[in-house]
């Protein structure tokens, strides 16, 4: 395991603080370089915070896991819209507390900020998505 | 810009091969290699070398990899590793570099032993980065196409079934294959779930190996056969799920990206393959090629593989050795075996799995995941039979 990176990633992982390129659009998360990953260039970047709930464009169940991980664990990748306009995040997330049949492509789905492991007594938090209330 | 030429090939049967640790691997792919060329070569014509390992087993961490089982000492030798497709990267390296004329005769050996330290794989992959990787393993990233895929296209869990079943029918009658059973389409959608959709017939196997390819510029291949196979293009390139392209959801970018440089530089199109070697690490990862290669349009691999077209006999027979799905997929070996294959099938030389149509242009293909799977690299050559 290693440390640093979760504690440089806390922004993104505990706010889902992203970053929005000013020449394409393009949504840089987690991920905060200057070079933007479509345009190619070093642009100008604003800060932008991203939705608590994301549409399911894909996913899987996983059965096969080590023994630290609970299974059958459903994992998704998701489109998360930003809080204003723009275009929404790709990213991967693990669900929790979800069904695995419940789970189908075109779906909304919460994000829900939990503590994921820790590394030497310390917690690191992420989020974790599950369905929205109401529908479980 | 000099032709090259491949002029001797040599494999191990794959297989969990605990008894033979890398060096011994490495020796017996080489020693097969030199065996093989039609005229004989004498080890000290070899005058570089490049060495596709990930080293999963943490036994080269350099060129000497290469050297201490040949006894190719005093010469240049690099080490190529690029997730899956480090053979084939290491082929291509090779190649670009006798084009260019920095050698005349090179060595390209592929070899992993990945039975040593499976566990240690598969944890280190499942957990890492938090938002990108945590608790994802590789089933998942090619799964997540899957499950779109048959969102998308009305591909069905058995069309998906279908690339195992012929490429484990293929994989029973060749010899290097580590499986030599047979199966069908119950078998595969009766097998253990592993991450749905796939199961368990629908992933490789964790099998060590070992290739070893020979090849030679224009100048000097004449001295070693009558019947040299030509390097006729290749292409490499890298991509990622997290760019947002949608496209990337139910295909492989990378690979048609590769696709199209090695065809532009062969100066052929996919209609021209008469056989592949591609990456089947799962059924899917197959079922998407088709497309992604551009051998049927985006969409139609479900169809392709259920009626037949890339069977053995078929007019377009993908993976005749079985692929990864039969013979394993010892990660630095995997794509220079895969080169292997496409020598010996264009000349006729591939016994029960030879292909009937004459084939005149192959082609090898992998895919690679790394970063977590935001990132893959696809790594195609194309081999012909005429210079
Ligand atoms: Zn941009």
């Amino acid at each position: 395991m290693h440390e640093p990176p979760h504690w440089r990633d806390r922004p993104q992982n505990e706010r889902l603080l992203a970053r929005e390129c000013r020449t394409c659009g393009y949504v840089s998360f987690p991920e905060h370089r200057r070079i933007c990953k479509r345009c190619q260039d070093e642009v100008e970047w604003d800060e932008v915070r991203l939705q608590e709930r994301g549409t399911v464009r894909s996913y899987v169940v996983q059965n096969r896991l080590p023994d630290e991980f609970e299974t059958p664990l459903p994992l998704a990748v998701l489109d998360m819209p930003q809080e204003t306009d723009g275009e929404p995040a790709r990213v991967y997330g693990l669900f929790t507390e979800t069904e695995p049949d419940d789970i189908e492509i075109g779906m909304v789905a919460d994000a829900d900020l939990r503590q994921l492991f820790d590394i030497n007594g310390l917690p690191v938090h992420s989020f974790k998505f599950k369905l929205p209330r109401g529908e479980r | 810009m000099r032709d090259v030429a491949v002029i001797g090939a040599g494999m191990i049967e794959f297989g969990e091969l605990y008894e033979q640790s890398t060096d011994d691997m490495a020796e017996a792919a080489f020693l097969n290699a030199l065996d093989d060329v039609d005229y004989g070569i004498s080890p000290d014509e070899i005058d570089a070398g490049w060495l596709g390992t990930s080293n999963i087993a943490g036994d080269a961490n350099s060129g000497l990899g290469l050297a201490h089982p040949t006894g190719q000492f005093e010469i240049p030798i690099m080490r190529v590793e690029n997730a899956c497709a480090t053979g084939s990267s290491a082929f291509r390296a090779a190649v670009e570099a006798v084009r260019a004329g920095s050698a005349d005769v090179a060595l390209v050996l592929g070899v992993e032993k990945m039975h040593d330290s499976a566990e240690g794989l598969i944890a280190n992959a499942a957990l890492d980065q938090v938002w990108r990787g945590r608790g994802v393993t590789m089933p998942a990233f090619f799964g997540m196409r899957a499950t779109r895929h048959m969102h998308e296209f009305g591909t069905t869990r058995e069309q998906i079934a279908e690339v195992s079943v012929k490429n484990h029918e293929n994989g029973s009658k060749y010899p290097y294959a580590h499986y030599q059973f047979t199966c069908d389409v119950e078998d595969v959608v009766q097998s253990p779930q592993v991450t749905y959709p796939l199961q368990l017939y629908d992933c490789c196997p964790v099998t060590d190996g070992a290739a070893a390819t020979i090849i030679a510029s224009e100048d000097v291949a004449d001295n070693y056969t009558d019947d040299p196979i030509w390097a006729a293009g290749s292409g490499l390139s890298t991509d990622s799920l997290l760019r947002g392209n949608d496209s990337a959801l139910v295909g492989f970018e990378a690979t048609t990206q590769a696709a199209n440089q090695a065809y532009d530089q062969a100066n052929i199109g996919p209609e021209d393959i008469d056989v592949a070697e591609v990456h089947d690490c799962f059924t899917i990862t197959e079922l998407i090629t088709y497309e992604d290669l551009g051998f049927c349009e985006k969409g139609e691999g479900g169809q392709f593989v259920e009626e037949g077209t890339v069977h053995l006999d078929g007019e377009k027979p993908v993976n005749p050795s079985g692929g990864l799905l039969a013979k394993g997929h010892p990660i630095g070996a995997t794509g220079v075996a895969q080169i292997n294959e496409i020598y010996e099938q264009l000349r006729g030389e591939a016994g029960a799995v030879q292909v009937g149509n004459d084939p005149q242009y192959g082609l090898q293909h992998n895919i690679g995941i790394g970063r977590n799977a935001t990132g893959s690299v696809s790594c195609v050559n194309v081999l012909s039979r005429e210079r």
